[in-house]
């Protein structure tokens, strides 16, 4: 080696030294929790000076239930392993659910692509670029006997992610294909997301006026609490709000005020808040913040205890649990050195687990770049099962109860909670705070901030602002496509099931449908009806909105064929 | 000589996906950073994307693409631009995508793409450095 070489050799052995040197001295960057409250080095007895265990925390299964809703907990069962499918036709769906089901997962769960939740059937002219692209369109009665074909709908729980008012549309063609097949109403487990007041602020504005969204989500509530006691029939997503970048605190007030929306509706149509309250139900986000997120999910139990029982007079304990399932939160996920995500989503959903949660979806780690490969789904699936077999994490109920640190974060997030809950009630309740887009501009000016926290590096992403590295050239357990083809085929069977039905019957069912609307009637068993005589969802919906004064058709393209 | 404008940027979402989180931060930074942004919003097609690139007289237009909708239109939009001879328009895109499709989306004409994980300062200096139309 020459002298050159040399020298060069022992530069750079100086700086790489030099670093490590510096990464043994680190310290932490922030010392403020993910939502920005800042955190005391250690928590003591004084943190909670006035603690009444009974009152304010009290054993799991046990009223304000901050420790859980059951008193065994996962004792009594697993949380359900229940990962999100939806790609390109339904017969592709199908084939994945059945796919995890062999797998081990425990629940099924569907969701709808961007077309479907549109209320556009597959041959509307926006939709025909996009069926299938983000889940699985379902356009007719048909598409539901695919997606549940062989099935057997009293043994499963399904959970059908339909948010916006195409959400009756499911709920009909779900009944309708279920009792066509000799099942019982009462029989039928599972869920329906149904909350379309919060998918204006994921983009489906058009479909989801703010009056058709309590109007239509409240017709599913109310129509299950008679005829499907063993359903829940709106699952309200405070998940999606906060991938829209508000704090975990925020999180939980807009969605207990929009949760009230369907409550007050249901209380002014007359029901009585013990009939319906035992089947609500929420989804939740679990970011990175393990303490903080287990804190939230403690606050929101013990909120929603004291909300039903003060605010609303339940008496049932049932109508006071705050059940929730969790969605991993999409967001904390980057395309940068992707397989970091599965380290990302293990922690989440440990952090669900110690929340104590009922139901899991975890990202599968390819979520920033694509739909799920069978092998990122496979992966995200097994997951769950490590943690709920070989961790011990299902032995005791609430593990993190009892923490100095815990149960005094808890306290900050309800104390946090109710603040902006009382901002609400101040602006006029979430219905105005809606309709000034007073949540809106909330939304967006927590996104800037959220971008700018990376860009100052006030908060750490690796792969991003930190320990970056070249990009990669191909993901690695390769890229889910959805098959143009089967898009094509979806299209052309929804034109040929157009082409050849009993139109006079299908008007008959349309008019009723309308009829049923105009009386201020439930929409439910019309629209059951409706689905039976092959009306669409475009159809179906676009029936319903007419009566209430909007275009038949949310993008503004197509006439009804009804008039 | 003639007053240097400021850049002018059109960001626009692309038949229905309505992720608009990332469309709407990256057009309040690209402001703060001096640029003039016209924020189209959701559901457009490529048409009514170029058509008001022209009217806007825009020197870049970003494409905010996150429903796996990007190889479908990315081609319509580039055809669109090159019909009515937007030659010197910027054209970049940001959102979700496979590692595997960038190269696709280059060959198919966008100049740049930024994925999730983005940082600011990458695509202010990025379109500070290349605009072609000034």
């Amino acid at each position: 080696m020459d002298q050159t070489n040399l020298a060069e050799k022992e530069n750079t052995c100086k700086t790489s030294w030099d670093d490590y040197l510096k990464a043994y001295y680190e310290k932490p960057s922030s010392l403020k929790s993910w939502s920005g409250y800042d955190l005391k080095e250690i928590y003591t007895p004084a943190d909670r000076p006035e603690e009444n265990y009974e009152k304010d925390v009290a054993d799991a299964g046990t009223y304000p239930f901050t420790r859980g809703i059951h008193a065994n907990m996962f004792r009594g069962r697993l949380w359900t392993k229940r990962e999100v499918v939806g790609i390109g036709s339904p017969a592709d769906t199908h084939a994945r659910l059945k796919y995890l089901s062999e797998q081990g997962g425990s629940g099924l769960n569907t969701i709808a692509d961007v077309t479907y939740e549109m209320g556009l059937d597959a041959d509307h002219p926006w939709a025909v670029n996009e069926v299938g692209l983000t889940g699985v369109n379902i356009t007719s009665i048909k598409d539901m006997e695919t997606l549940t074909k062989d099935i057997p709908l009293d043994k499963v729980s399904w959970s059908l992610i339909t948010a916006s008012t195409a959400a009756p549309v499911t709920m009909a063609q779900y009944i309708a294909v279920a009792e066509d097949r000799g099942y019982k109403l009462d029989a039928l487990r599972g869920s329906i997301q149904n909350d379309p007041i919060h998918f204006r602020y994921c983009g489906f504005r058009p479909a989801c006026p703010l009056d058709l969204s309590i109007k239509l989500g409240s017709d599913v509530m109310e129509f299950c609490t008679e005829k499907m006691r063993k359903w829940y029939y709106t699952t309200v997503n405070m998940y999606d709000l906060r991938e829209q970048g508000i704090n975990a605190p925020q999180e939980v007030a807009f969605g207990f005020g929009i949760a009230m929306c369907y409550i007050d509706e249901l209380i002014r149509r007359g029901l009585d808040i013990d009939d319906f309250a035992p089947r609500f139900t929420f989804y939740v986000s679990c970011h990175m913040d393990i303490f903080e997120e287990v804190a939230k999910i403690r606050a929101a139990r013990r909120m929603w205890a004291r909300l039903l029982k003060d605010k609303y007079g339940a008496k049932d304990p049932r109508s006071m649990q705050f059940r929730f399932a969790v969605h991993t939160a999409g967001c904390s996920l980057i395309p940068q050195q992707p397989l970091n995500n599965i380290v990302r989503i293990a922690y989440e959903a440990l952090t669900a687990v110690l929340g104590g949660v009922q139901s899991l979806h975890c990202c599968s780690y390819d979520e920033p770049m694509c739909l799920p490969s069978e092998k990122a789904h496979l992966q995200a699936l097994r997951t769950q099962q490590i943690l709920a077999y070989e961790t011990g994490v299902t032995n005791v109920a609430d593990p993190l109860g009892g923490s100095y640190y815990v149960e005094s974060l808890t306290d900050k997030m309800e104390e946090e909670s109710l603040k902006i809950m009382k901002q609400v009630e101040d602006l006029g309740g979430m219905e105005e705070a809606i309709r000034t887009e007073s949540l809106d501009r909330q939304c967006e000016s927590e996104a800037i901030k959220r971008q700018k926290e990376l860009d100052n590096g006030e908060k750490l992403s690796v792969g991003v602002n930190v320990f970056t590295e070249k990009q990669e050239k191909t993901t690695p357990l390769g890229v889910q496509r959805v098959s143009a083809k089967s898009a094509k085929q979806q299209i052309e069977e929804v034109k040929e099931l157009k082409r050849t039905r009993n139109m006079k019957k299908l008007r008959d069912a349309i008019k009723c449908l309308r009829d049923d609307v105009g009386a201020g009637k439930n929409t439910i068993p019309a629209m059951i009806e409706a689905t039976r005589a092959f009306g669409t969802t475009g159809e179906l919906l676009g029936t319903v909105r007419e009566v209430f004064g909007y275009p038949y058709d949310p993008m503004e393209t197509l006439e009804s064929p009804f008039n | 000589m003639a007053k240097k404008r400021n850049i002018k940027v059109l960001v626009s979402k692309v038949g229905l996906d309505g992720h608009a989180r990332g469309a709407k931060v990256v057009s309040s930074l690209l402001k703060e950073a001096g640029m003039e942004v016209i924020y189209l919003g959701m559901f457009h097609m490529p048409e009514n994307i170029v058509k008001a690139a022209m009217d806007e007289d825009v020197d870049v237009i970003g494409l905010s693409y996150l429903s796996g909708e990007h190889l479908i239109f990315t081609p319509k939009i580039v055809e669109e631009m090159r019909k009515h001879k937007l030659d010197d328009v910027l054209l970049i895109a940001g959102g979700t995508f496979p590692a595997e499709d960038i190269p696709t989306m280059e060959e198919m004409g966008i100049d740049k793409i930024f994925r999730a994980g983005s940082l600011t300062d990458d695509f202010v200096q990025y379109i500070k450095d290349n605009v072609k139309k000034r």
